[in-house]
């Protein structure tokens, strides 16, 4: 008993020693920033360890790999109307119709084994996308028709139909690989490329499930760069985590969402910021075919009674801007917005002007606040939404609450995400809370996934993008028509048509527009892209962008 | 032997009907949740983990529910818990093996010390019956074992970690700038982080062992050999050490095992308030990732640890309690 | 959770033995505490309008206000009043606390006691039972129930916590039951001829009221604990108005981190209260079922006095 005793007060003794020896070992301290460095440590909380699988072909890898290790023909940015920096092509010309794309490749480029890169790489990579389907995922092969090697060093690409808008996919996100390498590889698909080989500024060296160190190229083809030496991307598996060591100054570069940041993060010191650039629409998504949805004015009263600002400063605390009826999203976009159209919508947020569109649908008012029409349906729907999003769901309390002002009652159904994506492919719900998955240079890539008759489907079939079952030949034949041009008026002009197809029929309620999550620390390092300087996507997971945040940084 | 016999029968059974339970509730949940789960994987697995997981879930099988089982079973025993989906595509059992040291230490090492202190505070309450520290134990404690774990956690975070910046509160260690080796550093670094929940753990648990052990203690204290070796002029202590705590101490060794269920789940929590990369972390984590492999052989981790933790009490229960070996 | 059996040595018909517990608890302190504490959270779920004049669930208010007289513990990140919040919270779980506590105890009471009686292949296969979700550990298999279920609402979760948690007490009541078996009144009422199930219904059952009592509220306690901590972990409904639910908006917001700590703490300080209350009672009833169930004692007349 005495002995029992005894060990267990050495044991507590021994634990409490080792503990406060550990308080002053470690601990960097919390508030301010840590010592000047020329290491970047990123915070992007990905869930889960790391593979140490770097295929750039690979979904789930391509954040780790492509933009890092591979490269592009060129970099297009979605921030800046798709301003173009060429990387692994120097040039580009589109041939006669639109339906031709050729390419210039640099010369001088090596991949980081020594061998050069060349027009035959890009060849090859591209032919290898078309042998393997499931490797191309931005889908160029559902626009060309061939890619050849056509000089020594020039790649021509041929397209079906003319679909200028897939340049940025085909320029921008296809990363070029060593033909030497990959046609050696068996199965592509299931290659691991655990020991990447590309044109791009980093090695990975080495890679444990815990962290990734990638140290620079040395023989990299821009002179000088990079100038970030060396760079740690530890593996988070919860967002806490991930947040806190960006606040404790241990991590620089944050790709993070991060709840009231200003008390969490940025008032911890004068040298943390951040900055959400916002790109696609967060919309309510009807379904068009239930009968009481399907009258337009409906929508339009609902589009009226919801109180954007609200729902971007409860909701999303005021990180998602509001969005508008328009589609377009600012001020990304914003000049592509038809101010014009803008003013004629007036006050965005205008519950009278919702009852009085609902009444001139022949709607009034029941007793329980709930409007009703003359054969007694009710204005009563259920709108799905996904339960792990906490601020989708937090959004969906708002606008619940503004629509019941205005006699509309939504009943939220919180799934999980993969029944939510069932239901909503398969159209079986009412009415539904979701954004697209694509962003590009401009609101064409959005707009196109939501209004593409092309892209939906019937009711009990699975619809790919137009999950609202919106079906209009004209705006289809508008939007084929902006793929096939060039030309920047005609651009305007018919996305100024398609702003308008978006206020008459209301296919969609944007309410909030999602944001590209980004925290920087410039305690020691300087030329991140802010607002004022938009130069690249911002968040550690965009690719390739932080190849470019990557290139301009400099350690002070 | 006979007890023995019994105990080990009785974990068997257990562990069976555990394993039946995690067989049976994917397959009795209606649409079956596993099937959404697999479509998730995108046709990115190899026949044999596809097989795996089919077997596991009951999914894509025409075979009758006993064949099912009989393979069920088969790959259980052969620890074949299939890929999981958090962590693709990593097996489960490398992801498990990587937390569950964390779990191992925080809550066993705070349940032997809350063991060894409880013990001792009873032992001495029991000892200065009627005096400050016994009229004050009971009340606190009872309400103490009221209070939710995660409770206790959360006011730890906020005084210490929080406001005076005294410990770090978030993970086992700093991910960003500490790799995983045997330096001083990194030892330095998990004994910081660990400090706040096992004192969580701690507050919350010591109260039933103070309890039980000072309540044992009263009785034991009135028994008659007791009254004979202080009549025998034994100095104090070492009639409350060696005659009547070694008794008294048996009971709490079968408490000891029926309360490690509650340890557990109040681990669960406590990792869960600090981001303790422990097996209960990674539970929670498996359900809102909807990763149903890797939530069920953590169940299976955690069901099999405390049967065979309370399999361990029960023998060894047996071992120092004679009376128990002849009770039965 | 130490719950001691009490074993009475003789019946007392049903009301008196009620009329002793009502005396018992009046007289032990921390039996009035308990109790008090008990009748406040009651009071509260019945009409949270009294002590909060907001609407819990509305986005009214500016959000992360401090304490002030118009929020008495400030706002949420969403502009909610927590005050109303935690007024309104009190039904959910006085609903989940009596309904999941008193089915958790009604089952216990089912198969404990019809172990006891019933014996042979019904005893030995209900015990097996028992025992075995006995020492499964209960709070991961909720995990994993409500993880599949995708979580749910108040009614999965009251059903979910019953059909996992009845196993301790109907061990106890088992127990109880048959150390019971032999007694000199159930031998009476068998010679009498009554049958089995008149019994363990009228005989049987009334005697171990206190021990049903005290297992009714540790059932309680649990359920609201069980309850709560799954809510917490997002695996409830976070659309109701609960104690749970507060606490996972909160640890989603990080209002510990952020300045609203109030937001987190008071929704855990009064699932504390109310498990207090129950925990305090459950004491005062092990202190109280000795003396006051004890067989009945002759008191000495007082002159002039009549017995009372």
């Amino acid at each position: 008993m005495r002995r029992l005793i005894k060990a267990g007060a050495v044991l507590a003794t021994l634990t409490l020693a080792g503990a406060l020896a550990a308080c002053g070992a470690s601990s960097p301290g919390s508030g301010g920033s840590s010592a000047k460095t020329t290491t970047l440590t990123i915070s992007n909380e990905n869930g889960a360890l790391w593979t140490c699988d770097f295929s750039p072909f690979n979904g789930s890898d391509t954040l780790l790999s492509v933009g890092l290790v591979y490269e592009t023909l060129d970099y297009v940015n979605p921030l800046q109307s798709g301003k173009v920096t060429p990387m692994l092509a120097t040039s580009y010309s589109w041939g006669a119709g639109d339906k031709s794309l050729t390419f210039t490749i640099r010369p001088g480029v090596k991949f980081s084994n020594g061998t050069p890169m060349s027009a035959k790489d890009v060849a090859y990579t591209f032919n290898l996308l078309k042998k393997y389907p499931a490797l191309d995922l931005s889908g160029v092969w559902s626009v060309l028709s061939s890619v050849t090697q056509t000089g020594a060093d020039q790649v021509t690409m041929d397209f079906s139909a003319p679909a200028v808008p897939w340049f940025y996919y085909i320029a921008d996100q296809v990363p070029i690989v060593s033909q030497a390498i990959w046609s050696k590889i068996a199965n592509p698909v299931a290659y691991p490329d655990t020991h990447p080989v590309g044109t791009g500024p980093y090695l990975v060296n080495p890679c444990t499930s815990a962290n990734i160190t990638y140290t620079a190229n040395p023989d990299y083809w821009q002179a000088g760069e990079p100038r970030v030496k060396k760079i740690e991307y530890p593996a988070f598996t919860s967002n806490n985590t991930a947040n806190d060591e960006l606040a404790n100054g241990q991590a620089q570069w944050g790709a993070q969402y991060i709840p009231s940041i200003a008390s969490f993060y940025t008032s911890k010191s004068p040298d943390f910021h951040y900055w959400f650039p916002p790109t696609v629409n967060v919309s309510i998504v009807p379904n068009l075919t239930n009968p009481l949805l399907g009258n337009v004015k409906v929508r339009q009263a609902i589009s009226y009674a919801i109180n954007r600002s609200q729902v971007s400063s409860l909701g999303e605390s005021g990180y998602e801007p509001p969005a508008n009826q328009t589609g377009i999203v600012t001020p990304t976009f914003s000049s592509t917005l038809d101010s014009s159209l803008v003013a004629q919508i007036g006050n965005a947020y205008d519950p009278a002007k919702a009852r009085q569109l609902l009444e001139q649908a022949g709607y009034k008012m029941n007793s329980a606040g709930v409007m009703t029409n003359a054969k007694g349906q009710q204005l009563s729907f259920t709108v799905i939404n996904i339960g792990d999003y906490s601020d989708w769901v937090a959004d969906m309390q708002v606008i619940a609450q503004d629509l019941k002002a205005v006699g509309i009652v939504v009943t939220p159904d919180n799934l999980t995400n993969t029944d939510f994506e069932a239901d909503l492919y398969y159209g079986k719900y009412q009415l539904a809370f979701y954004d697209q998955q694509t962003f590009g240079p401009s609101p064409y890539y959005e707009l196109n996934n939501w209004l593409n008759s092309a892209d939906t489907a019937p009711i009990g079939k699975v619809a790919t993008t137009n999950y609202e079952r919106y079906s209009n030949t004209v705006t289809e034949s508008l939007l084929n028509q902006y793929a096939a041009t060039t030309s920047t008026a005609t651009q305007q002009s018919i996305m100024n048509q398609i702003q308008q197809v978006m206020v008459s029929d209301v296919p969609i309620i944007p309410v909030v527009e999602a944001v590209d999550w980004y925290q920087y620390d410039t305690a020691s390092f300087s030329g991140w892209p802010t607002a004022a300087d938009p130069y690249a996507q911002p968040s550690a997971y965009a690719y390739p962008d932080m190849e470019q945040v990557l290139l301009h940084l400099q350690p002070k | 032997m006979r007890y023995v016999l019994r105990r080990l029968g009785f974990f068997i059974l257990t562990l069976w009907a555990a394993l039946t339970f995690n067989f049976l509730l994917p397959r009795l949940m209606p649409g079956n949740p596993a099937l959404a789960m697999l479509g998730k994987f995108h046709g990115n697995l190899t026949p044999q983990s596809l097989n795996a997981l089919e077997i596991l879930f009951g999914v894509n099988t025409h075979k009758s529910l006993p064949t099912q089982y009989v393979d069920y079973l088969h790959q259980i025993v052969t620890g074949n818990f299939g890929t999981s989906l958090d962590f693709y595509p990593a097996s489960v059992d490398s992801v498990i093996g990587g937390a569950i040291w964390w779990t191992l230490g925080l809550v066993g090492i705070t349940t032997v010390l809350a063991f060894v202190l409880g013990t001792g505070l009873g032992i001495v309450a029991a000892w200065r019956r009627g005096g400050r520290l016994d009229s004050v134990l009971p009340p606190v404690f009872v309400i103490a074992s009221a209070v939710p774990y995660f409770w206790v956690g959360m006011v730890l975070v906020l005084v210490f970690g929080i406001n005076l910046h005294w410990l770090p509160y978030v993970d086992g260690y700093y991910v960003a700038t500490d790799t995983p080796s045997l330096s001083p550093q990194f030892i330095g670094d998990v004994l910081s982080h660990a400090i706040l929940p096992a004192l969580s753990l701690l507050i919350t648990t010591i109260g039933t062992w103070i309890l039980t052990m000072r309540n044992t203690m009263i009785t034991t204290l009135a028994e008659d050999y007791v009254r004979m070796a202080r009549a025998k002029g034994l100095p104090g202590w070492r009639v409350m050490l060696d005659y009547a705590a070694r008794n008294a101490i048996l009971p709490n060794l079968t408490g000891f095992a029926m309360s490690l269920g509650f340890v557990v789940s109040g681990a669960i929590l406590i990792e869960y308030v600090f981001n303790y990369p422990g097996v209960g972390f990674m539970l929670l984590q498996a359900v809102q990732g909807e990763d149903y492999p890797l939530m069920q052989a953590l169940f299976l981790l955690i069901t099999v640890a405390v049967l065979v933790a309370i399999l361990i009490a029960d023998l060894a229960t047996a071992l120092l309690d004679p009376r128990t070996r002849a009770a039965s | 959770m130490a719950l001691q059996a009490t074993i009475e040595t003789r019946r007392l018909p049903t009301s008196q033995a009620l009329a002793r517990i009502g005396r018992a608890v009046r007289s032990n302190r921390k039996a009035t505490a308990g109790t008090a504490l008990l009748a406040i959270f009651i009071l509260v779920s019945l009409f949270p309008g009294v002590i909060a004049h907001d609407n819990p669930t509305l986005d009214a208010y500016a959000p992360h206000l401090g304490l002030s007289s118009a929020h008495l513990l400030g706002t949420t990140a969403y502009g909610q009043d927590i005050w109303a919040q935690l007024a309104w919270g009190t039904r959910n779980v006085m609903i989940i606390a009596f309904t999941a506590g008193l089915a958790t105890t009604a089952i216990a009471v089912l198969v404990g006691i019809a172990a006891a009686y019933l014996g042979g292949l019904w005893d030995a296969s209900l015990n097996v039972l028992t025992d075995v979700l006995l020492v499964i550990p209960l709070f991961p298999l909720l995990i994993v129930i409500a993880g599949y279920a995708h979580g749910g609402g108040t009614l999965v979760l009251i059903v979910v916590i019953t059909a996992t948690s009845w196993s301790y007490t109907a061990r106890q009541l088992r127990s109880q039951a048959l150390t019971l078996r032999g007694r000199d009144f159930l031998e009476a009422a068998r010679v009498r001829g009554e049958r089995k199930l008149y019994i363990i219904v009228v005989e049987v059952i009334p005697t171990m009221t206190s021990l049903i009592v005290a297992s009714f509220l540790t059932n309680a306690l649990y359920a609201v604990l069980f309850a709560s901590s799954l809510q917490f972990i997002g695996l409830g409904d976070p659309n109701t108005v609960s104690w749970g639910t507060m606490l996972y908006w909160a640890q989603n917001n990080a209002a510990l981190q952020t300045g609203q700590p109030l937001w987190a703490l008071a929704p855990g300080a009064c699932i504390a209260a109310l498990g207090a209350a129950f925990a305090l009672l459950n004491y005062a009833f092990d202190e109280i079922g000795n003396p006051a169930l004890r067989p009945v004692r002759v008191r000495p007349l007082k002159r002039g006095k009549p017995r009372a």
